[in-house]
């Protein structure tokens, strides 16, 4: 039995159907970064794996269909970092954070100190420590991702999902979040599916590459056993003429560097 | 530093006790106010005509102006939160306008300042059930959508309105119809106001023990969800009580303009928060400004004025600031 399984799934908004019969599997452990150009449709799949949009198939986590589960449940068992927090309000950094734990308690109940000393463990976890009663809003937008990391690592799931999680964190930080997750993932049993940008990163943290093109899912790489050569020539599908090297940091560190190549003949913009 | 999601700092601590000193000392001016003058000796002396004006009168408005104030700065507390808009408040679903047209109708077909109450009542929960029931259609139960559903609401309890201005009696009814929107704490009475302040004060305590889910409330409705809150429920449970608490004080008072938009706001500059501290804050601050403007309202002029105008007075400026501020959230 796999730890997360897709099968059929459609979703869209309205009539118009932006991602079609998708399917696959991730096994405990894994790490899934769905990758693809501006409008490939990473957030509606995203959103429909984990109930946000109306869908058609089946999104089953552990033997349990997602589908059936009461919004407490599926908090539960997954949590998620959407592209861009809705918060606008003035709140503290440990308020946000706190709001992970709302699934285990009632909806009257109140978080413990336990789960407050917590939430300021997570929050030193991403580089906010002592930041707990700062105003969320006021935060960069980085911060304010990494604050939402920090609710995710404090809620617990089985899965996460994570919509873009690097897009407003620097270079440093992309990394330092990438890793967090990874040992979180690897360390607990948990499993992740993460929209990425950088492509890059997708190739040296991911266990499998989801690549969607049109709405419809093209291929699955596994940049741990795929050569670079056809990683290289699939990427190239997606994102144009792009090359794959293999390259050592100091410590001697192996990762994969995505470039991009020289087009032939007139480049032409379509979304 | 707070302990809990939720609970008040130190400095909300201590803005809320000067709050509630503030108006218990309005309060006890409040209740010796009037064109019939009580002084302290002569209730202690067990004068009978000082007594019964206390009780039947002072007493009751000064409660109401107490409870009123605060169960509007609740609900526009509430209202601003969920719809994540600092200018929200329980008439974007057709309370105000619900409420006026019960009224008016209760004055042409009815007799007595309780009729008038029942009626503005029912009124301002038909326009509630039917704002809320709209929005029920829709399957996604967007916050948007009762907005929408509140104000096709609003506009049909305004033409309800008109017709029942049309068919009243320009010299009698239509002059009381204006006088009870305009909003006034005269002529409560204990006998009145029993239910309605019960009703009004347990919706409250309802609303202060979901202060956590409604602060989730304030995220993307996804992302709500994905916190494990079933949101249209709890939305509707949420609007629900703040509309009835509302509703509640509305049936008694009449329309009271600006306490749900100037003081939840007021509380916010003084903490920089959104906790349960700064809810009650705003609710003091609701009974400060409501009990003080009643006190006004009784001693500015000869004739008694309408409470509104001097808690518009208050609201129009603060408002112009607030848009001035540049909307910094809520």
């Amino acid at each position: 039995m796999s730890f997360f399984s897709v099968r059929g799934l459609s979703a869209g908004y309205g009539k118009k159907t932006v991602i079609e019969n998708i399917s696959f599997d991730i096994k405990e452990g894994e790490i899934a970064g769905l990758l693809g150009a501006n409008g490939s449709g990473k957030t509606t799949m995203l959103k429909a794996l984990c109930g946000i949009l109306p869908h058609e198939g089946s999104c089953v986590l552990l033997g349990q269909p997602l589908e059936e589960m009461s919004p407490r449940q599926l908090a539960g068992l997954c949590s998620y970092i959407p592209q861009r927090s809705g918060i606008s309000i003035d709140i503290s950094a440990l308020d946000v954070v706190l709001m992970g734990f709302h699934p285990r308690l009632g909806l009257l109940g109140r978080p413990s100190q336990k789960m407050r000393q917590k939430a300021c463990e997570m929050l030193k976890l991403v580089g906010l420590g002592g930041r707990e009663g700062e105003n969320y809003r006021h935060f960069s937008e980085g911060q304010k991702q990494l604050c939402l990391l920090a609710r995710a690592l404090a809620a617990d799931g089985k899965l996460f999902f994570l919509d873009e999680p690097e897009g407003a964190l620097d270079f440093c930080h992309r990394f330092r979040m990438m890793e967090l997750l990874k040992n979180r993932v690897k360390k607990e049993g948990k499993a992740a599916v993460t929209s990425l940008h950088d492509p890059s990163l997708a190739l040296n943290f991911c266990d499998r590459l989801l690549i969607l093109s049109g709405g419809t899912l093209r291929f699955i790489l596994n940049p741990k056993q795929d050569s670079p050569k056809k990683m290289q020539e699939k990427l190239s599908e997606v994102y144009g003429p792009v090359s794959l090297h293999r390259c050592r940091n100091q410590r001697g560190d192996e990762q994969l560097v995505m470039l991009r190549e020289p087009q032939e003949g007139k480049e032409t913009w379509k979304l | 530093m707070k302990l809990f999601m939720g609970s008040p700092t130190v400095k909300t601590r201590i803005f809320c006790a000067a709050g509630a000193a503030l108006l218990l000392a309005l309060a006890a001016v409040s209740l010796l106010t009037g064109k019939y003058p009580l002084t302290i000796e002569g209730l202690w002396a067990g004068d009978e005509m000082q007594l019964r004006v206390f009780w039947t009168l002072r007493a009751s408005r000064t409660l109401v102006g107490v409870v009123g104030g605060f169960a509007l700065a609740v609900a526009g507390f509430v209202y601003q939160t969920v719809f994540r808009n600092p200018l929200a408040s329980p008439d974007v679903i057709g309370v105000s306008s619900g409420a006026s047209a019960g009224a008016a109708a209760g004055i042409l077909f009815f007799s007595g300042a309780a009729a008038v109450t029942v009626s503005a009542f029912a009124g301002a929960l038909a326009a509630v059930c039917l704002s809320l029931a709209l929005s029920a259609l829709d399957r996604f139960g967007k916050s948007g959508t009762i907005v929408l559903a509140g104000i096709a609401v609003h506009s049909l309890a305004q033409t309800a309105l008109m017709c029942l201005k049309l068919t009243a009696d320009p010299e009698r009814e239509l002059a009381s119809i204006e006088y009870w929107i305009m909003g006034s704490l005269n002529g409560i009475s204990g006998y009145s106001m029993g239910p309605a302040l019960w009703l009004c004060a347990a919706c409250l305590v309802l609303l202060f023990l979901l202060h956590r889910p409604i602060l989730i409330l304030s995220a993307e409705e996804g992302e709500a969800r994905m916190l494990g809150l079933s949101v249209g429920k709890v939305r509707f449970v949420v609007l629900l009580a703040a509309t009835l608490a509302v509703s509640c004080i509305v049936s008694l008072s009449g329309l009271i303009g600006f306490v749900g938009l100037l003081a939840p706001h007021g509380a916010r500059l003084m903490t920089g928060e959104n906790d349960s501290g700064t809810m009650l804050l705003g609710g003091l601050l609701g009974s400060v400004l409501l009990v003080w403007a009643d006190i006004l309202a009784r001693t500015a002029a000869a004739t008694e004025l309408p409470v509104s105008i001097f808690t518009s007075l208050l609201g129009a400026p603060f408002l112009v600031f607030l848009i001035f501020r540049g909307r910094q959230g809520t």
